[in-house]
């Protein structure tokens, strides 16, 4: 999978900036060859100094290639502070007929499925407010499986881009105590209630976006890892 | 849908001052929201957070302590911290985490550029407790709550007829004239066929003619206000309600089928309810039996819970049934004599307390004592105790229980000459010993409600002039009247009480009312005045060295907002067919009220400071 191709090990991440600069080249003029000419930040930056884009999809399948997206939410985060002034959620138009477990899910329905942005107009906003930062996300998989499709069909490549999974950096932190633990503890409300944070109205891609942010932030704060390199968190 | 924050929307406009802001500002005051958390024990504002700004806690709870490291505040889910904006007002206090937090800042100028279109939010943040409070009481003054009463009574029932006019062409000095002649402050100006063309009132004198320099000799027309609202005969009292303070006027001209048949003005709305007042009182003085007493009193609660929704300001209904109080009080003394005789020597039956001090609410307790003319002899006695008792087991019978402190004419101890009672003054003031300073409190508030007035006169005239003096008395007497103090403010649906504890209701009457009330009582005894009504109290004391002019006006509001938080939450007890008592629940009130109800604590505390430094 493309996640593991190019990102399991930190000897990958100065492979991550070449790789960017390699499909730079390649890629046709448009949103995606803009969104790769602006560089990642740094790897040894401080976390606290590095900019993210928390993003939460919201999509009629777990795997791309069965579903398609519903609507995206992000918001920016710098400076250990989630700005709510640039905070963006926009629901994507669908040709397929959503099922009724879907509108049950994400209380979306096809006629407001309708109203919402193209594909292409969403991936384009979304490739432009991530450009230059990481992405943060609560596991990784179904943001980076959906992205690369999409590219994928609209440009014909498929981005590279750093990640910070919240899900990624609480296992690392049980798996080093060595102690059996259930899985479902690494779900996004549970480990939010480890922390006393408030409960949030899960199933709305902003929401979501935001609500992972905020662990992130109390992740970082109760193990004080403020000043920790961006490459410790990079999945 | 471009936009999904409804959560952190709703939550924003939950919180005072942002109550009842438009949508689209809200919207505006998140965008500038930056999110950050900290964890317990770290000191505020968070390092990265470089702007002077505003920080809602979100979730966590936050301490603020004093130079002296002592706790002054704590503050919970939905409160705002505003010491990093106001270092002016905040210099002295640190802010720490007290539990993880998670916070919204607000960046100062942002919000307030957010806010530019409601200034009224802007000034809450920035005025005074003080301040703050002032113009809470006066809105209190001004907002009229309706109750069923004015919605079922019509105009015609109310209003005043024939309405007073004048001609047109009369000039401004005759105009003058025949409003101080009919003594009236307003008149309904009219042409030669009797239409009305206007209204001129007090204010147009001094607004338009002398301000605007208009000469006395120019006819009315040129000062009075034209096309004025009036109010056809067939709408109710509330109708006019309505009208008049929509358009904040205090003088409505009514018609009948378009011609002009009479004026109503807002105080004959605000007297509307306090008639019911006097119909009551009238019904007392027919009454014949206690039973038929005691039936009455049930309509005083009643009468309570409808000046309470009227807007009724809760001086006026401390007045009222204090007033009702007395009435009962004095026809039960009436039926006592026709039982017992006529009384063999002069005496003075007097009350003591919040009905001495005109503050009465319903279902308090009874506080009574008897000055009987020193020429009374030992065979007089059991007549003065069987009248003693006999009134108040019927003021018991009537609802007002025995006093549990024992503080009633039908114990011996408060039945008692009038050389008696200056000795008891006497004693009390030269040993203020903590048992004399309770009954200080309690006998320094006496007023005459059926008797010789000379008696009480006499003896509050000679304790007034030893208390001027007796500088070591009033010390002793602050010192104990310090002991109640109003709590440091709130935390979550919690009180804070200065010791750290949290308690779940907050008791309006020892820890806001009373403080005040003592206040009031120190002030008059150093100042040697007569009155015992807290604000008449205050007022007379305004401007001495016992309390500055500034000082007593905030303490005034403080009261008038106290006394009417509790008429209201009296009202709601009563209204549920509850015991009315003083103990209010945070959940009964606003987060906006909770704002007002802290700053009166603040006023309170800072009175009650200077009064400690004072000795």
């Amino acid at each position: 999978m493309l996640g593991t191709m190019f990102s399991n090990s930190l000897d990958n991440w100065f492979g991550l900036n070449a790789q960017r600069e390699r499909l730079l080249k390649k890629v046709p003029e448009g949103p995606l060859k803009t969104f790769l000419s602006v560089p990642f930040p740094e790897h040894k930056r401080p976390i606290s100094k590095v900019p993210m884009l928390a993003l939460d999809f919201e999509t009629s399948a777990l795997e791309a290639c069965e579903g398609h997206l519903l609507s995206m939410g992000y918001v920016s985060v710098e400076n250990l502070s989630i700005h709510l002034g640039s905070a963006e959620h926009f629901l994507v138009k669908s040709q397929q007929q959503l099922s009724n477990d879907n509108v049950a899910i994400h209380q979306i329905t096809s006629q407001e499925s309708l109203s919402g942005l193209t594909l292409e107009q969403a991936v384009e906003k979304l490739l432009a407010a991530l450009a230059g930062k990481v992405m943060l996300v609560h596991y990784a998989k179904v943001e980076q499986t959906f992205l690369a499709k999409a590219c994928k069909t609209l440009y014909g490549y498929e981005p590279v881009y750093p990640i910070v999974d919240t899900l990624v950096v609480a296992k690392r932190r049980l798996d080093r105590r060595l102690l059996p633990y259930d899985p479902q503890d690494l779900r996004l409300t549970n480990l939010r209630d480890n922390y006393q944070l408030p409960s949030h109205y899960a199933h709305n891609a902003l929401n979501d976006a935001v609500a992972t942010a905020e662990l992130l932030l109390a992740e970082l704060a109760h193990h004080q890892q403020t000043a920790n390199p961006l490459k410790d968190f990079l999945r | 849908m471009d936009n999904e924050l409804s959560e952190i929307y709703a939550f924003v406009g939950s919180i005072a001052p942002f109550e009842q802001l438009p949508e689209e500002t809200i919207v505006n005051i998140v965008s500038h929201i930056s999110i950050c958390y900290i964890t317990a024990g770290q000191a505020l504002p968070p390092q990265h957070i470089e702007t002077p700004s505003f920080f809602i806690v979100r979730k966590g709870a936050l301490n603020y302590v004093d130079q002296n490291g002592d706790l002054i505040g704590k503050y919970g889910e939905g409160d705002i911290c505003t010491v990093f904006c106001y270092p002016e007002k905040y210099a002295s206090i640190s802010v720490t985490a007290e539990e993880d937090c998670l916070l919204y800042a607000l960046d100062k100028q942002k919000l307030l550029g957010a806010l530019i279109t409601e200034p009224h939010i802007i000034s809450f943040f920035e005025q005074s407790a003080e301040e703050r409070l002032k113009n809470k009481v006066s809105s209190l003054q001004e907002e009229a709550v309706v109750n069923s009463t004015l919605t079922n009574t019509g105009v015609d029932q109310l209003y005043q007829s024939p309405a007073a006019t004048i001609n047109q062409h009369q000039s401004i000095a005759e105009t003058a004239q025949k409003m101080t002649e009919l003594g009236f402050s307003c008149l309904v100006v009219v042409d030669d066929e009797n239409q009305v063309k206007g209204i001129v009132t007090d204010k147009d004198f001094r607004r338009r003619c002398i301000t605007g320099g208009i000469s006395p000799a120019q006819p009315i027309s040129e000062i009075m206000t034209p096309d004025i609202s009036m109010l056809d005969i067939r709408h109710t009292a509330f109708d006019a309600l309505i009208a008049m303070t929509s358009r904040h006027i205090h003088h409505l001209p009514i018609t009948d089928q378009g011609k002009l048949a009479g004026m109503l003005t807002i105080t004959d709305l605000m007297h509307f309810e306090g008639q019911n007042a006097i119909n009551l009182t009238s019904l007392i003085h027919k009454a014949s039996s206690v039973d038929e007493l005691a039936e009455i009193s049930e309509l005083i609660p009643k009468l309570q819970v409808k000046m309470a929704r009227l807007g009724t300001p809760a001086e006026q209904v401390g007045k009222s049934i204090s007033a009702i109080t007395m009435a009962f009080t004095i026809r039960l003394i009436e039926i006592a004599e026709e039982l017992y005789g006529k009384a063999p020597v002069p005496y003075a039956w007097v009350a003591a307390g919040s009905q001495a001090r005109q503050e009465q609410m319903a279902q308090s307790d009874q506080d009574n004592a008897l000055i009987i003319d020193d020429s009374m002899q030992p065979e007089h006695a059991p007549w003065f105790e069987r009248l003693a008792r006999f009134v108040c087991d019927g003021l018991a019978q009537c609802g007002f229980i025995h006093c549990p402190g024992n503080v009633m004419a039908m114990n011996e101890q408060w039945r008692q000459t009038e050389s008696q009672w200056h000795q008891y003054f006497h004693d009390w003031i030269e040993k203020p010993s903590p048992k004399a300073l309770m009954h200080c409190s309690i006998f320094f508030d006496l007023t005459t409600v059926h008797g010789d007035k000379q008696l009480l006169n006499r003896v509050q005239g000679k304790m007034l002039a030893k208390t001027q003096k007796a500088s070591l008395f009033i010390a002793h007497l602050s010192k104990n009247a310090l002991q109640f103090t109003p709590p440091l403010g709130f935390f979550r649906d919690f009180v804070l009480i200065s010791n750290g504890k949290n308690k779940k209701t907050m008791d309006l009457k020892h820890n806001a009312i009373a403080p005040i009330v003592d206040l009031a009582r120190i002030y008059a005894l150093q100042e040697g005045i007569t009155s015992v009504n807290t604000i008449e109290r205050i007022r007379q004391a305004a401007g001495t060295r016992s309390i500055t002019k500034d000082s007593a006006a905030n303490l005034i509001d403080a009261f008038e907002f106290l006394t009417t938080l509790r008429l209201t939450h009296q009202a709601n007890q009563l209204q549920a067919g509850d015991k009315a008592d003083n103990f209010l629940s945070l959940k009964e009130i606003s987060r906006l009220e909770r704002e007002y109800l802290k700053d009166a604590f603040k006023v309170i505390k800072t009175l009650q400071d200077n009064r400690q430094s004072v000795y």
